[in-house]
């Protein structure tokens, strides 16, 4: 149980940590950045909302398969592809509610700032600053659905017991066996995850105001 | 060195604003005229903070006061402090502007004439060349709106710095600007010396006048 919840844990959030550092810039670029082409990334982020897992499990399988176009790295059931599929997952969440949570904060901010002299990395440093509690939300969220999520974890991981068997993927199977005690438990601790998360998630946007 | 610009042109949303010529100096530029006229436009368009044709030249260090000042999450002294770099440079421009016994409490929490004077504070604290106010004392106790004004024309007069403010008020203008830009419709119709003020006829600034000195 240990080591289950363990890669569960890690799986999620270097998928969620490198969901973050791809999806915030972006983020920031649809928030502060000039020219149309920023939307187009606001309308992937929108329409990623709703990503079937399984559908991004099935590309990264197929990438990763032995005679795919990638088989040649060897990564299909690894906790590498599971942490690839779910960085896929996450991020339009993150860039989303990201974007949302910057445009929280006063618009001409930014412009405030830049008309003080700041130079505009110090500028991004401290808006990143102001952003980052509801920013860390977002992140909880991703975390929440990176962890929640089995489709992916399924097909990009396979469920092999010491290596990348996640609390998702050992319910199914402990349903499949009608080890429905044991399924409990794995929903119980997945639950309590989730819970941790939600209220690490009030906590901070409660420091935002 | 003085701000230059030349043959100024913004559109914005069905705005557009055509200003062939405009300087200021240490003898100051006030920017007067009606909602809409394009005041604001004007002056972020000096600073360089919206796309604009033409030609700006101005002075390595500028600072602006915004009519809606925003701050970032922290203490008063904190917010000043980014712009001073200095924490005890900080504490010196927030006594300036009489907010010393604010320092530690958060920008959100102060009212809105507060909020004001932290701004003058955080713009002052750039030492800046070229320092721009967009209706910067309309929140203030009119007793501290004296003691500001005082505080921004010292200021200017002692570092050689241009005031260019944008403003409503009669008494911003006498106290600040050496010279009056009417602004209308995006155009400078009128630019004059603030002593020929008084006898202008245009109709907005007989009324600025008149505002600003009511007879008795």
């Amino acid at each position: 149980m240990v080591e289950i919840v363990a890669l569960s844990i890690t799986v999620s959030l270097a998928a969620t940590l490198v969901g973050a550092m791809l999806a915030v810039p972006g983020a920031f670029w649809i928030v502060y950045g000039r020219g149309k082409a920023r939307y187009a990334l606001l309308v992937v982020f929108n329409a990623g909302l709703g990503l079937p897992p399984v559908a991004v499990g099935l590309a990264i399988a197929f990438l990763f398969w032995r005679s795919g176009p990638l088989g040649r790295f060897d990564l299909l059931y690894t906790p590498l592809a599971m942490v690839i599929a779910q960085t896929i997952i996450v991020i339009p969440l993150i860039g989303s509610l990201a974007v949302v949570a910057l445009r929280t904060l006063d618009v001409t901010l930014p412009l405030q700032l830049e008309a003080l002299g700041i130079a505009r990395s110090v500028r991004r440093r401290l808006l990143l600053r102001e952003a980052l509690p509801y920013l860390g939300a977002s992140g909880l969220a991703g975390f929440g659905r990176a962890i929640a999520e089995v489709g992916a974890a399924q097909m990009t991981g396979g469920n092999i017991e010491g290596q990348t068997r996640v609390l998702t993927t050992a319910t199914m199977l402990a349903v499949g066996k009608a080890d429905f005690g044991l399924a409990f438990d794995y929903v119980a601790v997945l639950l309590g995850l989730m819970a941790v998360a939600g209220g690490a998630a009030v906590v901070l946007q409660a420091r935002c105001r | 060195m003085p701000l230059i610009a030349r043959n100024l042109s913004v559109a914005r949303g069905g705005f557009r604003l055509d200003v062939p010529a405009v300087t200021a100096d240490r003898e100051g530029l006030a920017i007067v005229g009606r909602n809409g006229s394009g005041k604001t436009t004007l002056l972020l368009a000096l600073q360089g903070l919206i796309p604009a044709d033409g030609i700006v030249e101005r002075p390595g260090r500028c600072a602006a006061v915004f009519a809606q000042p925003a701050f970032l999450r922290g203490s008063a002294l904190w917010n000043v402090e980014v712009a001073a770099r200095d924490r005890r440079r900080a504490r010196s421009f927030l006594s300036d502007v009489g907010l010393e016994a604010a320092a530690r409490v958060e920008a959100a929490r102060l009212s809105s004439g507060q909020r004001q004077r932290l701004a003058l504070a955080r713009a002052l604290a750039v030492e800046p060349e070229v320092l721009f106010l967009d209706e910067p004392f309309a929140n203030v106790d009119a007793d501290a709106r004296v003691a500001l004004r005082r505080l921004v024309r010292e200021y200017a007069a002692a570092r050689g710095c241009s005031v260019i403010v944008a403003t409503q008020s009669y008494a911003d203008v006498v106290a600040l600007a050496g010279r009056v830009a009417l602004l209308e419709q995006g155009r400078i119709e009128t630019l004059i010396g603030v002593d020929a003020l008084k006898a202008h006829p245009a109709p907005y600034l007989r009324a600025l006048v008149r505002e600003g000195e009511p007879s008795p």
